[in-house]
């Protein structure tokens, strides 16, 4: 028998495509943007750039782990083998084809990345992890495709806006206007962190992309864009998924052809 | 598909709500003054500033947390009303209309006569006539309340704080009810629709039942669990009075008996880990819920308004009241829970679903549940319809800024149309389901992340009656084991389970006692105008019982 290929998403359009890329984690996403790794840092603010990281429990090779067999199949990643705190990033992705959507979110990272827990809500996305892997992964993700300046927010609390319409700037609505328009650069800036303490200088994260880019970029169908209906297969997977499951909890002897 | 024909029916509220046209996707924010441009937020942080004043700490500050109000400030529009209020209005402790529908369900417990009168007839040999039930009827509307009558130099309580509390009773017998006092008779053949009457009349036969209103102020100072001991024991005190018994006979037992244990409460015992009583919101059927609703008794050729109602008053009581309050806690889900009756966007979604149905099948229940295939075809149209509206108008976006709003009313449509076109509620709820995996798989979100948990598996259980697997859609409720804890769906599966019924033309969807009961024009709460009265509520126009005013001295 052959080897069972992940195919990752059905469909043949733009969306299902994006899709199967972002969770794909042998396609490297493209880097777009170059956020130092401090500002990073600081825009989430969990902890000063240069500053020592906080530990939860002393590094594993000095405790006395049980003897498990499990421990022995995993390898912890780098924060756990300190014994970093767990810590979080939180993006809110605008409905207006921001480049990935919340669902997307957690398959790409459940795909691609190991000592996560996510979790998914209507606009935002939360990733935790311990915080020097964190860090690394928070990087990717700002420099990355599957952000944009202005429809991408970082916000750890006061998250809604997904769902707003746009500002005259294009930028998605946060109440704590965390991020705001440099007109002169025509950039985005930072100046508050996650949870909206005011950060010490402004930090640009870069000038958001064209609605057309966004259009091709985007994981999320939308009759203005690409109409899920558009794409038989998507659309028929889903209707299976549906069916499968009515009948495997009602009459799981009339499941048929799978 | 959709898109074309007719007005949208909820552009007057987004032409209110917004300057810009419903489909631009820009606008402006941080410019409007924050929370001042709501009186609400005014006359709040003025009432605070007072208070803090007088009790030396402060007290609630509009200043503290989030600036609100970075937004244009949107009104909230009562569905198929022309009544408009801020959301602060809409907060089940600030709508008194909203804790009224409760306290009426809460304070009603529905007591048959025939076991009593057996009793009466066969154990004590006395006469049961017309004249000694009114006789009767006249003692218990003085006992339930609160009057003493067997035993002298009796504490009773204050009429003016239990002005809502009565007793009455109907029955299927035409003859015998022409022979009570009509003073103290919900008439079936008067309040509803001819046909409506006789479905009713035919299930409740020669029974007598009692509408008992327990006063509302009991059921808040109490709880709901001790709506029929009150009305045991006053039941009990006026058989004995106007029958002129014994008061320590045995067939006074029966009588408590009888109405504590004979009686149809509005909602069944929780679970202890819940700990509730019976008569509270979580033991609530759908079916016994959707038979409180009486649109379609007064607009017997709307069946839309009698599910959206239903929805709406779902949301207000299972939302806001019992998992926003009860449940939750805190500030609740005023705005989560008031997407449903607000701004007539699930009317807009309602309405064209039931002409798709009409045009696709001819009319309602013509769709066959068997044909699995084409009922999903069904779902995938109106699902579509209703995902779509959100991304062509933005004004609508907006409005049900958060994703679990969205998915609420677009699986509610869903299920409704499934309910309506096939006239089986379990239909309906399959349809939801599939809204919900649609809905995720289109816009790669969905609600919050309860909407994980029952809208994954709800498929699988959505046919099953198989105990502890599942039931029929109207006898389940809030309790249902996947149910419990999930905001903003309790109120679609209210509204999926009328809509079978009224597709039907059913004059009742679970319970016909449950249905007369609660067309008693002497409710304090009308039933038949859900969003008329929170909106009169949230006008501050609505006058509630139980206000303790008559006992407060200046």
């Amino acid at each position: 028998m052959a080897a069972y290929k992940r195919q990752f998403y059905p469909g043949t359009t733009i969306p299902a495509k994006n899709r199967k890329k972002v969770m794909d984690p042998k396609v490297k996403l493209k880097k777009l943007r170059d956020v130092s790794m401090d500002d990073v840092v600081r825009i989430m603010g969990h902890r000063n750039p240069g500053e020592d990281y906080k530990s939860i429990h002393p590094p594993i090779q000095e405790g006395k782990e049980p003897d498990c067999p499990i421990r022995k199949l995993v390898e912890p990643i780098e924060g756990a083998k300190k014994g970093d705190r767990i810590r979080y990033i939180q993006f809110t992705d605008s409905v207006y084809f921001a480049p990935i959507s919340p669902y997307q979110r957690a398959w790409m990272y459940l795909s691609r990345y190991r000592g996560i827990d996510t979790g998914t809500l209507s606009g935002r996305q939360i990733i935790e992890i311990r915080e020097r892997d964190l860090e690394k992964l928070a990087k990717e993700m700002v420099d990355n495709e599957t952000f944009d300046p202005a429809l991408t927010g970082i916000r750890g609390a006061t998250v809604h806006g997904h769902a707003c319409r746009l500002d005259e700037n294009g930028l998605m609505f946060d109440a704590w206007q965390r991020y705001v328009w440099d007109k002169n650069k025509k950039e985005v800036v930072y100046v508050k962190d996650q949870v909206a303490v005011p950060l010490d200088r402004k930090i640009s994260v870069g000038k958001p992309a064209s609605m057309a880019d966004l259009k091709k970029r985007t994981t999320i169908f939308r009759a203005d864009g690409v109409d899920m209906r558009e794409d038989k297969e998507v659309t028929a997977y889903g209707l299976r998924i549906h069916k499968l499951r009515t009948l495997g909890g009602y009459q799981p002897f009339n499941v048929k052809d799978v | 598909m959709a898109g074309k024909q007719k007005e949208k029916l909820f552009m007057d509220a987004v032409k209110k709500k917004f300057k810009e046209d419903p489909t631009d996707m820009e606008t402006k924010y941080y410019c409007y003054g924050g929370w001042k441009q709501s009186k609400s937020k005014v006359e709040f942080q003025k009432s605070a500033q007072a208070i803090a004043k007088k009790r030396g700490f402060p007290m609630m500050n509009e200043d503290i947390g989030v600036p609100l109000g970075q937004r244009a400030w949107m009104p909230y529009q009562l569905s198929h009303t022309d009544i408009y209020v801020e959301a602060d209005d809409l907060h089940c402790v600030n709508n008194a209309a909203i804790q009224q529908a409760w306290d009426d369900i809460r304070r009603t417990v529905l007591v048959g006569l025939d076991s009593p009168h057996s009793t009466i007839e066969k154990r004590l040999g006395k006469e049961v006539t017309p004249e000694t039930i009114n006789s009767y009827l006249e003692a218990v509307n003085h006992t339930m309340p609160g009057g003493a009558i067997v035993q002298e130099h009796m504490a009773e309580v204050n009429p003016a704080l239990v002005w809502d509390s009565y007793v009455k009773v109907f029955s299927g017998d035409d003859e015998l009810i022409d022979e009570i006092d009509k003073r103290f008779i919900i008439d079936i053949n008067k309040l509803f629709p001819k046909a409506q009457a006789e479905q009713l009349k035919k299930a409740i036969g020669k029974t007598v039942m009692q509408a008992v209103r327990v006063p509302t102020i009991v059921g808040r100072l109490m709880d709901g669990a001790t709506v029929s001991r009150h009305a045991a024991m006053q039941i009990s005190m006026a058989f004995i009075s106007s029958y002129k018994l014994a008061a320590g006979e045995a067939a006074i037992a029966d009588f408590a008996y009888s109405a504590k244990h004979q009686s149809i409460n509005m909602g069944s015992m929780m679970p202890a880990r819940r700990a509730r009583g019976p008569n509270e919101p979580g033991g609530i059927p759908f079916g016994f819920f959707a038979d409180m609703l009486q649109s379609d008794r007064v607009y017997p050729d709307d069946p839309a308004r009698a599910v959206l109602e239903t929805v709406g008053l779902g949301a207000a009581i299972f939302d806001q009241v019992y998992l926003g309050g009860y449940m939750s806690g805190g500030v609740g889900f005023t705005q989560y829970a008031s997407a449903t009756y607000t701004d007539n966007i699930l009317e807009d979604y309602v309405y064209h679903s039931v002409d798709v149905i009409k045009d696709k099948y001819g009319g309602f229940c013509k769709l066959d549940a068997s044909k699995y295939d084409e009922l999903i075809k069904l779902g995938d149209d109106i699902n579509a319809y209703a995902l779509e509206m959100y991304e062509r108008y933005p004004a609508i976006m907006e409005t049900h800024f958060g994703g679990s709003q969205r998915a609420t009313v677009a699986a509610a449509t869903t299920g409704i149309a499934g309910s309506m076109a096939t006239g089986v509620a379990d239909c309906g709820l399959n349809m939801w389901y599939l809204s919900m995996l649609q809905h995720k798989e289109r816009t790669g979100r969905l609600g919050f992340y309860g909407y994980d948990l029952q809208d994954q598996c709800g498929s699988a259980n959505s046919f099953s009656y198989r105990s502890d697997e599942g039931l029929p859609a109207e006898l389940r409720g809030p309790n249902y084991p996947n149910y419990a804890m999930n905001v903003g769906h309790l109120s679609g599966y209210s509204g999926i389970a009328k809509a079978a019924h009224v597709a039907r033309g059913d004059a009742f969807t679970a319970n016909p006692y449950i249905r007369v009961a609660f067309a008693d024009p002497s409710l304090v709460f009308d039933f038949a105008n859900i969003t008329k009265e929170i909106g009169r509520g949230g006008l501050r126009e609505f006058v509630p019982a139980g206000e303790r005013t008559a006992v407060i001295k200046g």
